[in-house]
């Protein structure tokens, strides 16, 4: 997982050729690789506009919520659990700001249809970080190692550091830049305390 | 670069695949990156991977020629 995560930024950054491993370390030695969501795979229509980045971007925090949320139920590893917990409540805080810049950049009144109305994403279909299936990596994760689940959590992270950053680039509202900006900052701390968590399992 | 491009398949190699590349080839030929923790490093790795553990790739991926073939794994 964190190495489809790590070759999406050596893409960004305009490496000439990249591949990820399929099955990572345990197919080298010969063990049997255990198929992990389809990331990346999703299909969505180009999006262009900034209102739309943000209304994507809002949809991805959910997924990453609602993920995280279900973990800290699932989750035996007190010390995951009590990170999760922290995780998500901090995905529900930028969901707001992301709401917040919407309303500032259309200087429109609250529109009841955000985030779906902005964006052609199919009702009832909910998507992580990285392009995967909510309803997949639930059940991917499903009886897993918590290790498993770290990492899984890692490559969410630093596929939202990724997307912001590359939103960063793209727009050219400063207000959206800056939320941008603060947005990708925050995720770095989220990967920074789930990849120690994940050294001390 | 559209933002969108955010969402297309990340190219994969199977392992056999990257085995006969590695035997083609010299290790300066190539980045073979090792992206998990120091511990997972030492547990093993590839022959002649570098370990940039995911979490410090945003500010370590300099150090790698990007004209060179990367794997990471």
């Amino acid at each position: 997982m964190r190495s489809r995560a790590a070759a999406s930024i050596f893409s960004r950054e305009g490496f000439r050729e990249v591949y990820s491993m399929e099955g990572g370390i345990n197919a080298w030695k010969g063990l049997v690789a255990k198929g992990a969501p389809d990331a990346g795979m999703a299909y969505f229509e180009p999006v262009k506009k900034t209102e739309e980045l943000i209304a994507l971007a809002w949809l991805l925090e959910e997924g990453s919520r609602k993920f995280y949320a279900e973990m800290t139920r699932r989750e035996k590893d007190q010390e995951a659990v009590g990170l999760f917990s922290e995780l998500l409540a901090d995905e529900e805080g930028h969901k707001t700001s992301l709401f917040k810049l919407h309303q500032t950049l259309s200087g429109q009144k609250p529109d009841p249809g955000f985030p779906r109305s902005l964006i052609n994403i199919e009702p009832g279909i909910e998507y992580l970080e990285g392009g995967m299936l909510l309803s997949e990596a639930l059940e991917w994760v499903r009886g897993k190692e918590v290790r498993e689940t770290l990492d899984l959590s890692i490559s969410l992270e630093v596929n939202a550091v990724d997307l912001y950053i590359k939103m960063e680039r793209k727009v050219k509202e400063k207000e959206a830049r800056q939320v941008f900006q603060a947005l990708s900052n925050q995720e770095r701390k989220h990967l920074k305390r789930l990849s120690s968590l994940l050294e001390k399992r | 670069m559209g933002v969108m491009d955010y969402f297309k398949p990340i190219s994969t190699w199977p392992v056999e695949k990257v085995r006969e590349f590695l035997d083609e080839l010299g290790p300066q030929e190539y980045n073979l990156v090792d992206v998990r923790t120091p511990q997972e490093y030492e547990k093993g790795h590839l022959p002649g991977a570098r370990l940039i553990p995911v979490g410090e790739l945003e500010s370590r991926w300099k150090e790698l020629d990007p004209n060179k073939i990367t794997i990471a794994y």
